[in-house]
């Protein structure tokens, strides 16, 4: 099949190698036999997110949250048609506020997309520390880094159950990140894709699954992925078990 | 008497640090704590110059102070030590006498960014150098614009301000200060018509986040841009590189001054103006400074050249976390004509804190060395799974590229086996790793 992925503010939002994370779900994909499509979008562009099978957006500076934020709106009504319709999503870093009720920082409080009842705000305190945790969708453990100036409150069902090591959205050892359906965000870099292979697994079975495609077994691997994974979660498991 | 007894303290622990071969910013924390305002008991001389910004800081500073000395000036800078506020206090207090007094006619400040505003709470600069901003140990700074927020309240309003014109980011500290001297690159060969690199930084504006245009790039985002939305663009210069050839290893200063380049990289042009621009400031004869940093090779060990071996190796020191600083070196090796070997090593990303972020090695342009003359490319440490992964995504031939996670057994190896030019790109954390196995040359 070909897969048509939305990549929304390649340079607005692009801090801590967040493309990296479409980089390896092209590779996935195309490893399991399917071509791959990415369409960019730069604010104020149109784009048709109808046959979307993936859409994504990368983590950004505070003041480049707020350009995407003020152009990003126009889509609130097709992203949750989307979302609605479980088409997969990754919104990383400050992108993951953006599907809260509002952001709000120094200078006042932004409404944002809404699609779940969380908010974000923001302070010159920042919190960056390495990550280790656990996620309800499979039993390996997540691992990356977290660099934020916000805490987040009211989420419902965060990506990352528990960080053994780390912040979560509001405190120390707390849920880190949001899952609404299918759409995750999560202010993890690593980035996120390339440092966990069972999260890329994830969402490329969830891409398969709702065009009809069985995944090939065995899964395929990307070469030095999994030796990667290994190496980060000997690390920081032995972190948090201190 | 208090004054007299920290300072006291401070000297004794500062000797018996030397004695025992470890410089340290100890002494001037082991002082801050006894007397947290001991550096507004002090007298420092009239003029305090401070450099900061992501990139070249300590190359800057040390050949300011070259050429303040070859002027006859008496010059105290933080050269051991650290570049926070314990590393300052330790460079004033032991350099001033019983009675406080420094001695010197200039203090020289190379500051770290975001602990500026925590060192300039005791002094304030006359002069302020910024030299860059990029994402820069984002693990520990967060991004360039929240250090640019940390740097915004350390500016006083009378000092004046060097700033490098060519950075969109840095150039935003003129808003609303009116002292202000600004240094340049003018367009030359080894400029391009837009910026280069995996990552954009200067597509929109830091200032209102429109678009921006870029007249020429020199590397990355550093060039000429104009915002198509507020008109925030690079400023004119009053000091400027006004020709450089990195091939030929020359620039010209204000179209008269001829530099020859001892490091044939972009980096060290711009360390070059921004010392020769403050230099000026403090009234330093173009021709004194000229004579000073023309071939003038840097002291502090970011290039050491050594053999191993068959291999003639040059290291280059690259900061890990600093995808500007591996672009600015890997360029530098792209750009040579001879075969060569290229190693990266990554074996602890930070030598002063632990972290398995690697997330950094995306922002690096390793294409950089998909070139036919380097043909091989070593990627070493703990870390060699997550290069090889980054390198897996390059157009370089995977033929070229070898992974070792054992960097004793790779030097052991390459004692006996092979030979050529060796190119190794790496940072403090993990330099004398590979170093320590090899022969230094004098």
């Amino acid at each position: 099949m070909n897969c048509k992925i939305i990549h929304f503010y390649p340079h607005l939002m692009n801090l801590y190698g967040s493309y990296a994370n479409l980089t390896v779900l092209r590779r996935y994909l195309e490893l399991l036999g399917h071509s791959v499509d990415v369409v960019t979008v730069a604010p104020g562009e149109e784009v048709n997110l109808s046959d979307a099978d993936f859409i994504f957006m990368g983590a950004g500076t505070e003041r480049s949250q707020k350009a995407a934020l003020r152009d990003f709106r126009r889509f609130a009504d097709d992203i949750r048609t989307l979302a609605d319709s479980g088409v997969p999503m990754l919104f990383c870093g400050t992108a993951m506020e953006l599907l809260g009720k509002s952001i709000t920082d120094e200078q006042g409080t932004y409404e944002a997309l809404g699609l779940a009842d969380f908010t974000a705000v923001q302070s010159a305190r920042r919190q960056v520390i390495d990550v280790y945790g656990h996620t309800e969708l499979f039993d390996a453990a997540i691992v990356g880094f977290l660099n934020k100036s916000s805490v987040i409150s009211g989420v419902e069902r965060p990506l990352l159950t528990d960080c053994a090591l780390g912040w979560g959205n509001e405190k120390s050892g707390g849920g880190e990140g949001v899952l609404i359906g299918n759409v995750m965000g999560s202010h993890l870099t690593g980035p996120l894709l390339v440092k966990n292979p069972r999260l890329l697994e994830h969402v490329a079975a969830i891409i398969c699954s709702r065009r009809g495609e069985a995944l090939s077994t065995p899964l395929p691997r990307i070469p030095h992925m999994e030796e990667s994974y290994i190496a980060a979660e000997q690390q920081l498991r032995l972190r948090s078990e201190k | 008497m208090k004054k007299f007894f920290v300072i006291l303290i401070c000297k004794m622990i500062r000797f018996v640090g030397k004695l025992t071969g470890r410089g340290s910013s100890l002494p001037g924390k082991v002082a801050l704590r006894l007397c947290p305002d001991i550096l507004t008991r002090v007298q420092l001389p009239k003029r305090i110059i401070a450099v900061t910004g992501s990139n070249g800081k300590t190359s800057t500073v040390e050949m300011i102070a070259a050429i303040l000395r070859a002027d006859g000036q008496r010059v105290v800078y933080n050269n051991e030590g650290s570049n926070q506020v314990d590393g300052v206090a330790t460079a004033i207090l032991s350099c001033c006498s019983f009675s406080g007094k420094l001695d010197a006619d200039v203090l020289l400040v190379e500051s770290d960014e975001r602990y500026a505003v925590h060192s300039f709470r005791y002094f304030r600069p006359t002069e302020f150098v910024i030299t860059n901003l990029y994402r820069d140990q984002l693990t520990r700074n967060g991004h360039s614009e929240s250090v640019y927020d940390a740097i915004a309240p350390a500016i006083h309003p009378d000092t004046k301000l060097l700033l490098n014109a060519d950075d969109p980011l840095v150039s935003c500290f003129a808003k609303g200060h009116d002292n202000v001297k600004w240094f340049g690159l003018d367009r030359c060969t080894l400029s391009s018509d837009a910026p280069t690199g995996v990552y954009r930084d200067g597509t929109y504006c830091p200032l209102c986040k429109a678009p921006m245009t870029y007249e020429f790039a020199h590397y990355n985002h550093i060039g000429a841009y104009t915002c198509t939305g507020c008109g925030h663009s690079r400023h004119d210069t009053d000091y400027a590189v006004t020709d450089a050839d990195l091939e030929q290893g020359v620039l010209t200063i204000d179209g008269e001054v001829q530099v020859h380049l001892a490091l044939r990289s972009i980096y060290n042009v711009y360390n070059i103006l921004a010392a020769y621009a403050v230099c000026r400031e403090c009234g330093v004869s173009s021709e004194t400074i000229a004579q000073v940093i023309d071939n003038y090779i840097l002291k502090n060990g970011r290039v050491v050249r050594f053999t191993i071996g068959g291999y003639d190796g040059t290291l280059l020191v690259s900061k890990h976390e600093n995808s500007v600083a591996y672009d600015t070196n890997l360029r530098y090796v792209a750009a040579l004509k001879e075969p060569c070997t290229v190693m990266v090593i990554l074996d602890a990303v930070s030598r002063k804190y632990f972290t398995s972020e690697t997330s950094w090695l995306w922002d690096i342009d390793f294409d950089l060395l998909n070139t036919p003359q380097v043909e091989k490319i070593l990627l070493v440490g703990q870390y060699c799974h997550d290069l090889a992964l980054r390198f897996s995504f390059t157009g370089i031939d995977p033929e070229k590229v070898e992974y070792h996670a054992d960097i004793n057994a790779l030097a052991e190896k390459m004692k006996v086996e092979g030979a050529g030019k060796l190119y190794v790109v790496t940072c403090f954390s993990d330099r004398q790793k590979f170093l320590s196995h090899t022969q230094k040359e004098a």
